[in-house]
């Protein structure tokens, strides 16, 4: 359909008998910001990766845009429009803020000048335009989350995933990774996100994939999503769920 | 990349005009021949050590095994000069392009390694090559080498009867060596290379074609060290497989980049000054009585770098000047 | 024709031995310290001097040198690890890499200082000696060594799956952080893996003795035969590096014999490209394709 922005059909992905995806689909609408959640090892990364090219899927297709992504390399995707940040953080360490996020731009054009202001835009973005000429190894770790938000921002990406943004951020730091979402929501970006935090995600999200062990296991609207038992049992064990049921009646 | 700086352009421009003229007239000013031979010596593994840094310096990839195009250029131009007579200034370029083609199968084969296993691959590579050259008489006279013929004077061959012609022939190098350098560091590809240094997998995924960058920046690394095979063979009149695939080329290029500063323009240049002047005092004490003597300070050396100072002669400074302004700014 | 190929693998296999001590060594590093050590053939190398000099001095026999070379080796590893290694651990690659790189041209070159590079042999009685089973001739050196280099390694099996200092070895190779989770001191377990990988290259010295000159270049000959090996064993894996050294010993003979005096490097270089070609990214952290 002409909203889609990515379809996942089908994806698989094995390591070694060790079924890391397993025949997963779903489909995030164009500036739709979905949440791909689920417990630790649920392979929510390691969708990721094959959205991204860094793994080739033993099954499936991901198609972005009505192209077909799945087994191109991640410089390929990235072309296409698809931008990620790293669960943890990978900056170029020996690199200024400035520079880190020059080489995103660089993708889109490669002039110097013109990629160093379109740098300091997406810097400018996230907030990190005092530490521009900071090295990125010197960050603190929420200014490398947002440096590596900034550089796939300089891509020009239609498309961004992000990987656990919100993982160690304090209250006051997670409503200002909100704020950040909703505003690049507000400029049409499709956004896909792998979080645990559930404040961050009712937030933000207006679609929620369920992930455990490799399979999706529910799917649906915030609302939804958080009373299903499957998803709870996913997380908490069947117990919490039949205790649960045993208060209801 | 954002170079620092430290000096206005204008008084950049200034300087290199003046060091320009320098070494433009140092050797009509130097009365040593020995003297002129160092300095030949220094501009020699100072553009070889420039060609070295664009891969090892700014992509990190780690090759100790540059030799293969040293010697690959070496033996293209000297076949090319003795068995069908053409002009070495033609064969050196010839030889720089047979180093470049040689880079992509090396390249192939050995950037599927990653870290330390990628070194050791290229040292393999070039240790074959050397083998192949020692074992193959029919096209490359085998383990005794040759001789290049002594034509007096010849410019159009390459052979000249004073040193000085050298010197300026391995400056022009140099020269075009940093010139190469610099563009690429303030282009994209300058950026593209220290990224893929750093990070691999954040380089791809900012779309970065990581094996295209690689493999082109390894074709020109291999031409430039291509070139200084055929201008050495050309100033030592003469050529064999120990010589032109000499490990202790393979691990000068890195060193003095390493010494100097990896990923810095000038740090090969001031890694090779400090290096080879070290060595030619040790040679003037205590001639070749002692082998091995070089080596080891070499190695010395090295290694304090490593503990002490890992970004080099040059990101040390530069790490001094930051601090002294971050100083500055705080006040 | 069998004769001969027999005759070819035997001489490989036992070859093989010494290989295997220097491989082990070099996965065993890799494994618990994660870094390549450039500079395991020159810890051979000195094995084989101190051998030299015993036996020079002292008239000791080498396989009773071993009981001074391992240790002199081990608490060598164990201040290298202190002084040197510890300090570029977590660092990129190029301090690791060029770190042992160092240690290696320091050494060769400081034995070419001391020693020239005029080869030194030891000769013992059981030198030149070799036993005659149905036609094939083992000689009695190689065989010696082939059996005490089998029986290191067996030791280092047992120690490292029976004591906890062995447990804890392989504990932090296969996984570093949870292994410092539980209390296990990396920079112990670190010195004890250096520590014991220079004791069996000092052995594998000790062992080439009676039948090998020692000369300052002798350990480069040997490394590059073992680092295959590591790669074909699987880096880490000791048991794999023990496996891929008897074949590439046996290999490298079967190449003397049938192809040529030569085709020993050509041999590892083929190896080693097949290896890249069956497992291509198999030493990268396992991201790419």
């Amino acid at each position: 359909m002409m909203t889609d922005a990515l379809v996942v059909k089908n994806l698989s992905k094995n390591f070694g008998g060790l079924r890391a995806v397993n025949d997963v689909s779903f489909t995030v609408k164009k500036n739709e910001t979905l949440a791909l959640i689920g417990p630790n090892g649920a392979g929510k990364t390691t969708a990721f990766n094959l959205i991204m090219g860094f793994y080739k899927p033993d099954s499936g297709t991901v198609t972005a845009f009505g192209h077909e992504i799945s087994g191109l390399r991640p410089h390929e995707v990235c072309n296409i429009g698809l931008a990620r940040t790293f669960q943890v953080a990978k900056p170029f360490g020996g690199m200024t803020v400035l520079d880190n996020v020059m080489t995103g731009a660089f993708l889109r054009d490669a002039q110097p000048e013109r990629a160093r202001s379109a740098a300091r835009e997406a810097i400018n973005f996230v907030g990190l335009s005092a530490r521009e000429k900071f090295d990125a190894r010197d960050l603190t770790t929420i200014d490398q989350r947002r440096l590596e938000m900034a550089r796939a921002l300089a891509t020009q990406p239609k498309i961004l995933l992000l990987d656990e943004v919100m993982a160690g951020l304090n209250p006051y730091e997670v409503d200002q990774a909100v704020s950040l979402i909703d505003k690049l929501s507000e400029l049409g970006v499709t956004i896909v996100i792998v979080e645990h935090l559930m404040r961050a995600i009712m937030a933000v999200a207006k679609y929620i994939v369920v992930l455990d062990h490799g399979q999706k296991i529910a799917e649906g609207i915030p609302s939804e999503v958080v009373k299903n038992p499957e998803v709870i049992r996913a997380y908490l064990g069947s117990s919490y769920v039949q205790a649960k049921e045993v208060l209801h009646d | 990349m954002e170079t620092l700086n430290i000096f206005s352009i204008k008084s950049k421009r200034i300087f290199y005009i003046l060091l320009g003229m320098i070494m433009l007239v140092l050797p009509l000013m130097i009365k040593s021949s020995f003297a002129l031979e160092i300095l030949i010596r220094i501009l020699l593994f100072a553009f070889i050590g420039t060609a070295w840094n664009l891969l090892g310096g700014y992509a990190k990839q780690l090759s100790l095994g540059h030799a293969a195009f040293f010697g690959l250029g070496a033996y293209t131009s000297t076949i090319l000069e003795i068995k069908f007579g053409v002009s070495p200034w033609i064969g050196m370029f010839a030889g720089g392009f047979i180093g470049m083609l040689a880079s992509l199968p090396m390249g192939w084969l050995c950037f599927r390694l990653k870290g330390p296993y990628f070194t050791i691959s290229t040292i393999a590579t070039a240790n074959v090559l050397m083998l192949i050259f020692l074992k193959f008489r029919d096209f490359a006279w085998g383990a005794e080498g040759t001789t290049i013929p002594n034509l007096g004077h010849a410019p159009l061959m390459m052979q000249f009867e004073t040193k000085t012609p050298y010197y300026y022939v391995v400056l022009g190098l140099l020269f075009s060596a940093l010139v190469i350098t610099a563009w690429i560091e303030r282009s994209r590809v300058g950026y593209y290379l220290v990224a893929l240094g750093e990070d691999e997998d954040a380089a791809e995924a900012s779309g970065i074609n990581v094996n295209k960058v690689k493999r082109n920046i390894f074709m020109i690394s291999a031409f430039l060290t291509g070139l200084a095979g055929t201008f050495y063979t050309q100033y030592i009149y003469f050529i064999d497989p120990q010589t032109a695939f000499n490990f202790n080329i393979s691990i000068e290029a890195a060193l003095v980049s390493i010494v100097g500063g990896v990923g810095t323009l000038w740090g090969p240049v001031i890694g090779t000054m400090l290096l080879e002047t070290t060595s030619a005092l040790l040679q003037s004490w205590f001639g070749n009585s002692i082998g091995g003597i070089q080596l080891t300070i070499y190695s010395l050396i090295l290694m304090a770098v490593i503990l002490w100072r890992p970004t080099g002669i040059v990101g040390y400074l530069k790490e001094i000047y930051q601090r002294r302004s971050n100083a500055k700014g705080a006040q | 024709m069998t004769e001969t190929l027999i005759q070819a693998i035997i001489n490989g296999l036992l070859i093989g031995g010494i290989y295997a001590l220097v491989s082990i060594g070099v996965t065993l590093i890799f494994g618990v310290v994660k870094i390549v050590n450039f500079a395991q053939g020159e810890f051979l190398m000195i094995g084989m001097y101190i051998t030299y000099f015993l036996s020079s001095f002292f008239g000791m026999d080498p396989l009773v040198s071993l009981l001074i070379s391992m240790p002199v080796l081990f608490l060598l590893g164990v201040l290298i690890q202190h002084f040197l290694i510890r300090r570029v651990l977590g660092l990129n690659d190029l301090p690791q890499i060029f770190l042992t790189f160092a240690m290696s041209l320091l050494l060769i070159n400081v034995c070419l200082m001391l020693f020239s590079a005029n080869y030194r042999s030891v000769h013992t009685w059981y030198s030149d000696e070799a036993l005659n089973i149905l036609g094939i001739f083992i000689p009695l050196a190689k065989l010696i060594s082939f059996v005490l280099a089998m029986f290191l390694s067996a030791v280092l099996w047992v120690f490292l799956h029976t004591t906890d200092l062995g447990k804890a070895m392989r504990a932090a190779s296969q996984n570093r952080d949870v292994a410092q989770l539980m209390g296990i001191n990396p920079n112990r377990v670190f010195a004890v893996a250096l520590g014991i990988a220079l004791a069996l290259a000092g052995a594998a010295g000790s062992l080439l003795m009676p039948f090998y000159p020692a000369t300052p270049m002798v350990g480069q000959l040997f490394v590059l035969m073992s680092f295959v090996a590591v790669v074909l064993g699987t880096l880490g894996n000791v048991r794999g590096a023990l496996v891929a050294s008897l074949l590439m010993g046996i290999a490298e003979s079967l190449g003397i014999q049938f192809i040529g005096a030569d085709s020993g490097l050509i041999i590892v270089f083929l190896l080693l490209l097949i290896t890249l070609a069956l497992k291509p990214g198999g030493l990268a952290a396992g991201w790419r394709r």
